[in-house]
């Protein structure tokens, strides 16, 4: 090819650039789309990406779950029954979404075992309350919902030793809804979830747990469980979620461990990035 | 009815027409997201949000304008608030790149899965102007007034992004490109009308 030529084909490309993106959208007048389909014919770049646009073109389209449909219709459904204005809007929207993690978590095969004990604590302590004809103290009320806040925390633990990493993940976001972040949680339950944040060999679980764990960042001894759990963590993806969540409760104590992390050789060059931005904000 | 007469009704009060316009566009919205993130859960979650929002912001919709436009917008800004959240300047790799299976005998499939990784390694503007344009089936001028730019800017943007598109592409097609962690592009998110 001569030099002319080049030039030629480089002035058509500069114009057919141009011209490209209304075409691959079909809006171009009749005239100037037969030019362009002659360039993309003969010009490899430009015929190289209206290929790729007609190649994205036939992606399959994915389907969502079910459950996408039924979260719509009980929002709906709310919104028509006029509960809409007077719930809490974020209240009600997190309530569609634990109302159907809760169907995705029991519909679970494995969770029937667990979920048949839940059933036989539930009936026992049904019985126990009409046994007594509905006329208990307040606090036998007390009691009986004391006992079904351990029987629900004992489904927790329990699914957290479960093999699948979806169910521990459910296990996790479960224990969210139970433990109310007003309220104390329970000792059990927020060791067990430090000790998933440590070990859980899965990155979305031990992310899960991290996340449950921050609602209890005004507490000194969670603080301390986190920046502990800093030191043994290897994926940089939980690295930087900690050290963003220690730069959110604003731990100082915080520091050294940073510090300490920043002269590991090895560590991810964005999880550094994040570390001295953890201790610049921190120090 | 038009999207935009359903959408009027759904404003003035109507809410059970929501349902006529969530069965026209949830799959759209649903593979809005699941191209840009991968994540079906997260996209089932944002396409619950966008829904929320028309109800919740319903006021706020202008009869007469353009529904689908207005509609993307709010899609836009619940990922956005997300993003927000999930501290956009980190890279999310490795875990969340789709899995592609080199031996599978359906070479479509492999071609699709290619695809999608190859989108996943654009720069997020890139990305979310060619899923804009290309699967939602919206002019470049409703996404410049999305966006907030001029149409030529979109235009420009379409163009690189599909010049990124087919390097990255053929750097997978001929397994050449070997990624490690800590050098994908993720490119950072700096929000609606500054990007370029």
């Amino acid at each position: 090819m001569t030099d002319d030529e080049m030039t030629d084909q480089e002035m058509k490309c500069e114009k057919a650039i141009e011209l490209l993106p209304d075409y691959l959208q079909g809006s171009l007048d009749d005239v100037r789309m037969k030019q362009m389909e002659a360039h993309v014919a003969q010009c490899a770049q430009c015929g190289d990406e209206a290929a790729l646009w007609h190649k994205l073109g036939s992606m399959p389209e994915v389907q969502p779950s079910p459950m996408l449909r039924s979260r719509f219709e009980s929002m709906l459904e709310t919104y028509q029954e006029g509960r809409w204005e007077k719930a809490n809007l974020t209240s009600e929207r997190n309530k569609f979404q634990d109302l159907s993690h809760l169907l995705n978590w029991v519909r679970r095969p494995s969770m029937s075992a667990a979920w048949a004990a839940v059933l036989v604590v539930a009936a026992f302590l049904g019985g126990k309350y009409m046994d007594r004809g509905g006329s208990q103290s307040p606090d036998e009320v007390k009691k009986i919902h004391q006992e079904l806040t351990d029987m629900r925390q004992l489904v927790v633990l329990s699914m957290l030793q479960q093999q699948s990493a979806s169910e521990r993940l459910q296990a996790v976001s479960y224990s969210r809804n139970w433990n109310a972040p007003q309220t104390a949680p329970d000792p059990k339950v927020l060791s067990a979830l430090m000790h998933t944040l440590q070990y859980d060999q899965s990155v979305d679980v031990r992310l899960a747990a991290l996340d449950a764990l921050t609602r209890y960042g005004s507490r000194t001894d969670v603080r301390k469980g986190l920046i502990d759990a800093l030191e043994g963590q290897q994926s940089p993806l939980v690295q930087v979620a900690l050290i963003d969540a220690l730069v959110d409760m604003h731990d100082p104590g915080a520091v050294q461990q940073l510090k300490k992390l920043q002269e590991n050789p090895k560590l991810d060059p964005s999880v550094r990035k994040r570390a001295d931005w953890g201790v610049t904000q921190l120090s | 009815m038009s999207d935009e007469e359903l959408m009027a009704q759904v404003r003035s009060g109507v809410g059970e027409l929501l349902g006529v316009l969530f069965e026209r566009y949830h799959l759209a919205l649903f593979n809005f997201y699941y191209k840009l993130t991968c994540e079906r859960a997260l996209s089932e979650d944002l396409v619950q949000e966008v829904f929320f929002r028309i109800l919740k912001y319903r006021h706020s919709y202008k009869p007469e304008t353009p529904f689908r436009a207005w509609m993307y917008q709010i899609a836009r800004n619940a990922r956005v608030d997300h993003l927000r959240k999930r501290r956009p300047e980190t890279s999310w790799e490795p875990e969340m790149s789709p899995a592609i299976t080199p031996d599978d005998p359906a070479q479509q499939k492999q071609e699709t899965a290619l695809l999608h990784q190859a989108l996943m390694e654009l720069t997020e503007d890139k990305r979310e102007v060619l899923v804009l344009s290309r699967f939602q089936d919206l002019k470049y001028e409703d996404i410049a007034q999305m966006m907030g730019c001029e149409v030529n800017t979109v235009k420009v943007r379409v163009h690189r992004a599909l010049q990124d598109l087919r390097e990255i592409f053929r750097g997978l097609e001929s397994g050449k490109l070997v990624r490690k962690a800590g050098q994908r592009r993720t490119g950072s998110w700096t929000g609606p009308g500054t990007l370029q």
